[in-house]
């Protein structure tokens, strides 16, 4: 049953993103988190929509609801309520397998502290997501070189037999990096990839992201609090207190802040 | 599933320590199950070869007016029935495909009275004794004396019968026209050896309800023991069936005349006035009614006319049944109960299992003990290695989320999460297995031997002889498959349970 609804998921996506070209859509999505006898509120009504190809980057302070976003658009949380459609795909109605095939064929992930399998070299934790698929399943040679070519493209061809624990920070997300895109996602999300890396590392996985975004017009959304940060994304969504605050190209930024308020 | 197998492998070598300890758990249940395996094995093996083989053979067909079909070790002997029309359930048995032979045989509870004035008793079995034991592969050996040949008659007591007829009564048997064997006195005839009184024949008298009239002196031919499981048969002594029929008094009237000794048929011939024998003084007069007496001699006297009959036909209680080679018993036995029936044969047949009562209760005891006690160990290598697995889950919450958030469906983890657990029962359980397969042939090269009863029967026999065939050890790797499932399944639960999220909170 699951694999019949994948396939009708894998075709839909590329059908209705030509269309649409929406690739994110939230509709009054509300989280809501059960603490003790009361309930707290990560999300308090969002409406938010991305385009595909976007670089988009979700900021605010701690505690404002942005790690929850990504989690209700990487499909590994569910809305209280609310419409979330994901390239294309109503996930508030999906099941947990899914959910999961959702992630794997239109979803990459890059996360915080760089969750690498630690018992797999560097060419092994690129290829696991490739490995896990079923439909359009690539052959054992096609998946080695669109691993070591996206290994090259993060730099660490030097790298490729090593395990996570030989790899150096940088060098473990720029692994992560690549295996989110190992599946030709629609979408890569990268929650904080930058917070537990030193600036420089930091600004250069950045410039890495930027540049394959570019390159295969890969969605990218990622969360920051870090000022300096912002100047990689082209749109920037303000986050605070589980509503957008925010939500505009770079450039209207730039004259919003010089007087025209252009945000909704 | 290559990748599972990867992961679950490099894992295994990721985590030395717990691996080991699992491993270790597992080598030591997949040992304790198969040498226990083994034991219950030999055990089996054992009772089969040592009661089936040597006594009591696979089917036990007693009357069908027996109510409790435990013969052989009743309480106190207590009196089993006569199997009336022996010739027809004799025919039955010798018309039957799947039997290889049987030896019928009277079994009884004797009083042993002596000339000192005291009473003891001794279990007899009436048999034809060298179709006996060739029956049951020679296991009565002689210790003093001679057998009995073909219609021989005479009596071959245990050597622990005559051990405890001497603590109870101060007098050695020995066999009649042999001299004393001083080497084989028992500690309490040595230390009594002056006061010792020897006989080489006793006076029996048959303590069933019915006839405890007559007295049949049994010269003694020889001293025996049996080879296998001897502190359990020695109770009984062995003797031929004429002198067991006459000490029952399974005799029929003609016999019964025959058998007046001339001595006495002399004492009875001078007496024209017998009437004088029962003068005032000897005659007490008794206070039932005249019709009671009559009803009484009736009853004697029906009760006689009906025992003349069977007895004529051969008179046994016991008719010990082997089937052929691998035979299934209660196939057996149902086949033989229809079979009576059909014949109109009054006998019943049972299982040796049900004919020894109380052994084969206490082997049945000793073997469910020694299989709880397997599956205790298991249940605890079960429990240890949960928990650890369980632990280790949790303990790669972050992993495993990040696993599931890139794609990975719960089944993967289960897969990888059996293939762990499979591979450490696979190397260490097979290791325990292997090595105590390998142990089975060199316990039992040691001939360990045994004294006590209850090990005789763990044992099932004297020697320690654990058996583990081919069936048994695949049964072994079922069991040790069934545990690492068992152990598997909560933790694989708990893995399955871990989110995408689980592992984004544990940041």
């Amino acid at each position: 049953m699951w694999s019949v609804h994948r396939q009708i998921l894998i075709l839909a996506t590329d059908e209705q993103l030509e269309v649409t070209m929406q690739i994110i859509s939230m509709t009054k999505v509300r989280k809501d988190y059960p603490l003790g006898e009361t309930t707290v509120s990560a999300l308090k009504g969002v409406n938010f929509a991305v385009e595909a190809g976007d670089l988009l980057s979700v900021v605010g302070p701690s505690g404002s609801g942005k790690t929850t976003l990504l989690n209700i658009i990487g499909c590994i949380d569910r809305p209280t309520s609310g419409a979330v459609s994901i390239a294309g795909q109503d996930i508030t109605t999906m099941s947990d397998d899914a959910l999961t095939d959702l992630r794997l064929y239109t979803v990459g992930f890059i996360f915080q502290t760089f969750n690498l399998i630690p018992v797999l070299d560097v060419l092994e934790n690129v290829e696991f997501p490739l490995l896990l698929m079923k439909e359009n399943k690539l052959s054992k040679a096609e998946i080695k070189e669109r691993a070591e070519h996206l290994i090259e493209e993060v730099g660490l061809t030097q790298q490729l037999k090593q395990r996570p624990a030989e790899l150096s920070g940088g060098q473990r997300q720029r692994v992560a990096i690549a295996r989110a895109l190992v599946t030709n996602p629609k979408i890569v999300l990268a929650d904080e990839p930058t917070a537990n890396l030193d600036s420089d590392t930091g600004h250069k996985i950045l410039e890495l992201m930027r540049r394959l975004n570019e390159q295969h017009k890969t969605t990218f959304v990622f969360s920051t609090h870090d000022p300096d940060v912002l100047q990689y994304a082209r749109h920037v969504v303000k986050i605070r207190d589980g509503l957008i605050a925010e939500d505009a190209p770079v450039l209207e930024r730039k004259r919003s802040r010089t007087g025209a308020k252009t945000t909704k | 599933m290559k990748i599972a197998f990867t992961i679950a492998a490099r894992n295994l070598l990721r985590h030395k320590g717990k691996s080991l300890v699992i491993g270790a758990i597992l080598f030591l249940g997949a040992l304790i199950m198969t040498l226990g395996n083994a034991v219950i094995g030999g055990m089996n093996r054992g009772l089969r070869e040592n009661i089936v083989e040597r006594f009591t053979g696979h089917i036990v067909v007693i009357s069908d007016a027996q109510e409790n079909p435990n013969i052989l070790f009743t309480p106190m002997g207590k009196d089993i029935a006569l199997i009336k029309n022996f010739d027809r359930v004799k025919g039955v048995l010798t018309g039957q495909q799947q039997i290889a032979g049987f030896v019928p045989a009277g079994r009884g509870f004797s009083l042993v009275l002596t000339e000192e004035g005291d009473i003891d008793f001794a279990m007899l079995l009436g048999v034809d004794f060298p179709a006996y034991n060739a029956m049951f592969k020679e296991n009565v050996k002689l210790v003093e004396g001679k057998l009995l040949g073909p219609q021989e008659r005479g009596m071959l007591v245990s050597q622990g019968r005559r051990t405890r007829f001497f603590n109870d009564q101060n007098i050695w048997l020995k066999p009649a026209g042999f001299s004393i064997e001083e080497k084989n006195f028992s500690d309490e005839a040595k230390k009594y050896r002056e006061k010792m009184i020897v006989k080489d024949s006793l006076v029996l008298m048959g303590a069933s309800g019915d006839s405890t009239a007559f007295d049949v002196r049994a010269d003694i031919k020889g001293i025996v023991r049996y080879e296998f499981l001897d502190d359990y048969w020695k109770f009984f002594n062995i003797m031929d069936i004429e002198t067991f029929r006459e000490c029952f008094q399974w005799v029929t009237s003609t016999d019964a005349a025959q058998n007046i000794k001339a001595d006495t048929k002399a004492l009875m011939a001078p007496s024209e006035n017998l009437d004088a024998l029962f003068n005032e003084s000897t005659v007490v007069s008794s206070n039932v009614g005249k019709a009671e007496i009559s009803k009484s001699l009736k009853k004697l006297k029906q009760k006689s006319a009906e025992q003349k009959v069977f007895t004529d036909a051969g008179a046994y209680n016991v008719v010990f049944v082997k089937l052929k080679e691998g035979y299934d018993i209660d196939k057996g036995v149902r086949e033989l109960n229809a079979a009576f029936k059909a014949a109109e044969a009054p006998a019943q047949a049972v299982t040796w299992q049900k004919a020894i009562g109380q052994l084969g209760d206490m082997a049945g005891i000793i073997r469910g003990a020694l299989i709880g006690f397997v599956f205790f160990i298991f249940f605890v290598a079960i429990i240890i290695i949960m928990n650890t697995l369980s632990m280790a889950a949790l303990e790669r919450t972050a992993e495993l989320g990040m696993m599931r958030a890139v794609g990975a469906q719960k089944r993967f983890v289960t897969w990888m999460f059996l293939i762990e657990t499979a591979c450490l029962a696979l190397l260490f359980g097979g290791l325990g297995i292997l090595l105590g397969s390998l142990s089975v042939p060199v316990l039992k090269a040691m001939k360990i031997t045994a004294e006590n009863n209850i090990l005789q029967l763990l044992f099932g026999g004297k020697t320690f002889a654990p058996y583990l065939s081919a069936g048994d050890i695949m049964f072994g790797v079922a069991e040790l498959a069934w545990v690492t499932i068992m152990a598997a399944i909560y933790p694989i639960i708990v893995a399955r349970r871990i989110t995408p999220l689980d592992a984004i909170s544990r940041d």
